[in-house]
């Protein structure tokens, strides 16, 4: 019921920021000069920021441009722990050392760390959606050892399964078996490795953002919305600035509700 | 003579690792564009022969000649020097390490005092957990960036404080589990039958049984306050090694990044042996 709830509010907050990008007649970089920081008026409902760009459509935007970015981002991580894993548990004892060792590698160091040192190195001069792709390929690429580990443990309880000595005795190929008894069987550990992906990946792309090494200006995102607070002029003239961070931790909680809820089943 | 294996083979395991991040952060730096000369000249629009004086400098240096230079210099004891400052990263470090110790020190401390604070209590509650767990929920959305900014804002607290709320948020979930399965445990179930008071539960039964899987927390811990050193001593303008590393990363400094790499891949790595070999030698 909590959890058909917060489903509810997620897609509700979706469609509006779809509708409000839809409907408005600006576009996120539409600049309206005369409306610079500008407070709640007629024509920009949640005001403008120090360039008079509209919030309601630049927070709209980056709803979309993060929702969608983390779960692509935890789709592709989520694909690479389940392929490094189940390698893991099905390889000779010198290769799954190895591929452990890579995993803990790069768990020794601190995941923001790791992350702010890949994304700093790619292009400066790249465009705005090449570095939302940038960060989120990133963030893709680095956030699957916790996730690989899981699966591994898995992967290697199902290993040694009767029905999976069956399978093997009766003369499946292990392609077969992979297919047929393990994909299936992994599902339901897949699937809240995907759900805690996503908020974590959120949070790490406004952390990156706020250091100015997220998503690259006009595009917007959480993170280039969280520098809005350092302006203390901004912050004078109007409370909407307050309105993407209340908009990311409603969004987070919903997100946590989804993955507890599954680690409860779990 | 086992446990000496098994302690040396940890060790190794440690330094491989912190081995590895070297050459990563080697590997990485070395690629990314603008390593060898200034972003601008070699963007076309800026320098017409950009790209033919990054390929003279890419043939002069290789990747396996500035790996080894590190490492040469790493055996003699010097860390090389800083690209953008110009003094030895040695001395840029060492005076930043300090004050990262002191703040990773008390906030972790601060987090796990408020953690427990509220997972005791909280876990042995029969009803209405969820609500009084509902402010460590809440801290747990907000990313450090924003409870920092926020900080300032209000003009109330500073670093220490947020990398405390920060750690509370993050092991009240792990604790408030782990306690919340040691009060249904049967044991203590027949202690509370026999009128043993909360605390002698606490003391005698809960805090040695989960003694193990909190050593594994703080070390978990650590890597969590390792991360959120950056942007908060980035935020708070704290003279610390995240706000170095985070200055290395902008400006492409090499010796700087091997050496920050290094220190957190030592500190995690050591954190996490200390934690798996604490009970080696218990069990021992």
């Amino acid at each position: 019921m909590k959890n058909r709830f917060s489903a509810a509010v997620l897609v509700l907050m979706i469609a509006s920021a779809a509708l409000a990008l839809r409907l408005a007649p600006y576009n996120y970089a539409s600049q309206d000069r005369d409306a610079a920081m500008a407070p709640s008026t007629a024509r920009h409902v949640t005001g403008t920021d120090e360039l008079g760009r509209d919030r309601t459509v630049r927070v709209a935007a980056a709803l979309l441009i993060g929702l969608a970015g983390a779960a692509a981002a935890a789709a592709i991580t989520t694909t690479i722990a389940a392929g490094i894993g189940v390698l893991a548990a099905f390889s000779p004892p010198w290769a799954t050392a190895i591929l452990m060792f890579v995993s803990d590698a790069f768990l020794s160091l601190p995941w923001l760390f790791l992350l702010m040192m890949a994304r700093s190195l790619l292009p400066l001069t790249a465009s705005p959606l090449e570095t939302a792709v940038a960060t989120f390929l990133v963030l893709a690429a680095f956030g699957w050892p916790a996730c690989a580990r899981a699966v591994y443990r898995g992967a290697t309880a199902l290993r040694s399964a009767e029905w999976m000595i069956q399978g093997h005795a009766c003369g499946l190929q292990p392609r077969q078996l992979i297919r047929l008894h393990l994909v299936p069987h992994l599902r339901p550990l897949l699937l809240p490795q995907f759900l805690i992906c996503v908020p974590v990946f959120i949070v790490a792309e406004a952390n990156l953002g706020a250091l100015g090494l997220g998503v690259g200006e006009p595009m917007p995102s959480w993170g280039a919305m969280l520098l809005e607070l350092d302006n203390s002029a901004l912050l004078a003239r109007s409370h909407w600035v307050f309105l993407p961070i209340v908009l990311l931790v409603v969004v987070l909680l919903i997100l946590e509700s989804f993955t507890a809820e599954v680690e409860n089943h779990a | 003579m086992r446990l000496p294996v098994k302690i040396a083979a940890r060790v190794g395991r440690t330094l491989l690792l912190m081995v590895f991040a070297a050459a990563g952060t080697i590997l990485l730096v070395r690629f990314a564009p603008g390593f060898f000369s200034d972003v601008r000249e070699m963007d076309t629009k800026y320098a017409p022969g950009a790209r033919s004086e990054m390929q003279a400098e890419n043939y002069r240096q290789s990747t396996w000649l500035i790996a080894s230079q590190v490492a040469k210099g790493w055996l003699d004891g010097d860390f090389g020097q800083s690209r953008q400052f110009g003094v030895p990263v040695s001395e840029l470090v060492g005076a930043r390490i300090r004050v990262s110790a002191l703040l990773l020190a008390q906030g972790i401390f601060g987090g796990w005092l408020l953690a427990i604070c509220g997972a005791l209590p909280i876990s042995g509650l029969r009803s209405d957990r969820l609500l009084w767990g509902l402010p460590f929920t809440i801290l747990l959305a907000v990313p450090t960036a924003a409870m920092a900014t926020a900080c300032i804002l209000a003009e109330t607290g500073g670093p220490v404080l947020v990398l405390s709320l920060l750690i509370a948020a993050r092991e009240f979930k792990f604790l408030h589990g782990l306690l919340e399965r040691a009060w249904r445990s049967p044991h203590l179930l027949y202690g509370r039958a026999q009128g043993l008071s909360w605390r002698a539960l606490v003391r005698m039964h809960i805090l040695p049984n989960a003694a193990q899987q909190l050593c594994a927390l703080t070390t978990l811990s650590i890597v969590t306050a390792l991360g959120a050193l950056v942007p908060i001593e980035v935020i708070f303008t704290v003279p610390g090694v995240g706000q170095l590393a985070w200055s290395a990363v902008m400006n492409r400094d090499l010796p700087v990044l091997v050496a920050v790499s290094l220190l957190m891949a030592c500190v995690v790595g050591v954190a996490g042996m200390i934690s798996k070999d604490i009970f080696t030698l218990e069990a021992a």
